[in-house]
């Protein structure tokens, strides 16, 4: 996904930060949506396993909001992926979060999305990558 | 202490009464993207009911940018009364782009400075999810309904066990597919209106009365 030129060309990148279900449990909320928003406001995507509880994704824009400078960082996207999940004795399916995808305003262009499946063109710029 | 009047007392009777729950206000938010149509719908609820309007509307998104409050606001429907007060909320993103106001005239520094009192209109619309005891749901039914910001309203009004209805507005533009939001949250009541036009507004008001009494 990221492409680094050599020292001599101007470095046209994008960092995708996947952070596991693990690596999140041990974080309170707060402790987690700075590091979101930290990282998102660096420029990189943020990937994560699982969702945010609806608490979690409104204290998620309030931080955001706060962040905002106008001119240097707009705000996020957040596009996430449902999985199905079967539960007592596989009798009963309901839809959960499968990952989550965040990043930095407008980087995510084109999206299609379903509820299980997600293709976008990331702008980088002058370049665009796609991401599926 | 003459304990008969004490029981009597106002004193007594203002405590019993916030103990039971009596003096509750049922303040019905109306919350939303940016542009969905919660001011006009606000409007047209207290033009209806109370005869003036509760804030300005605009094509420019973000056209309200702080909660407005109106108070006292009673719905009729068929002999029942519902009395509440309008919270209207700023439309809720998760992005603010100054430069989108400038193609609606603005200059850069008015695009600003609107940008700017946006997120915070939004951080006010979020923090009011504390103190609401019912939503509106506001959802422009020519958009895709299934955004970030809605799936997010919806997610804290049901953590938080707040009653609301979907609105699905703008029923009178041609490219509005209402049917489109009832098959996307079936198990939710879906009310399609014109807020602007007043269409359907009499069946919204019948299913707040039944919703929220």
């Amino acid at each position: 996904m990221s492409e680094t030129n050599s020292p001599d060309t101007e470095t046209t990148g994008l960092k995708m930060d996947f952070l596991s279900s693990s690596a999140l449990n041990s974080q309170t909320s707060m402790e987690k949506i700075s590091m979101i928003v930290d990282r998102v406001k660096k420029g990189d995507l943020v990937v994560i396993e699982g969702g945010l509880t609806p608490e979690e994704e409104a204290e998620l824009i309030e931080t955001t909001m706060r962040e905002i400078d106008i001119e240097n960082f707009m705000g996020i996207d957040i596009y996430t992926l449902e999985k199905d999940k079967t539960s007592f004795f596989g009798l009963s399916r309901k839809k959960t979060i499968g990952i989550t995808i965040i990043g930095p305003a407008n980087v995510m262009k084109e999206v299609k999305k379903k509820s299980n499946f997600l293709s976008m063109i990331a702008n980088l710029g002058d370049s665009d990558a796609p991401v599926h | 202490m003459n304990m008969p009047r004490f029981f009597r007392s106002k004193f007594f009777k203002d405590i019993l009464n916030k103990l039971l729950g009596k003096n509750k206000v049922l303040k019905i938010g109306f919350y939303g993207h940016p542009n969905s149509g919660k001011t006009t719908l606000a409007n047209r609820m207290t033009t209806d009911w109370i005869g003036k309007p509760i804030g300005t509307i605009s094509p420019v998104p973000h056209e309200t940018r702080r909660v407005y409050r109106q108070e006292h606001v009673t719905v009729k429907d068929d002999g029942v009364e519902l009395n509440f007060d309008i919270i209207d909320t700023p439309g809720i993103a998760t992005k603010i782009d100054y430069t989108n106001f400038l193609e609606y005239g603005l200059s850069e520094e008015e695009a600003k400075e609107r940008a700017k009192e946006a997120t915070k209109g939004i951080i006010e619309a979020i923090k009011w999810l504390d103190d609401v005891t019912g939503v509106l749901l506001v959802i422009d039914a020519t958009e895709d309904p299934l955004t970030q910001a809605n799936i997010t309203i919806m997610g804290n009004l049901e953590a938080r066990n707040i009653p609301f209805i979907i609105v699905a507005n703008k029923i009178d533009l041609e490219d509005a597919t209402p049917e489109k939001i009832n098959s996307v949250f079936p198990q939710h009541t879906v009310v399609p209106i014109s807020a602007l036009n007043g269409d359907n507004t009499n069946l919204l008001y019948r299913k707040m009365v039944d919703k929220f009494k």
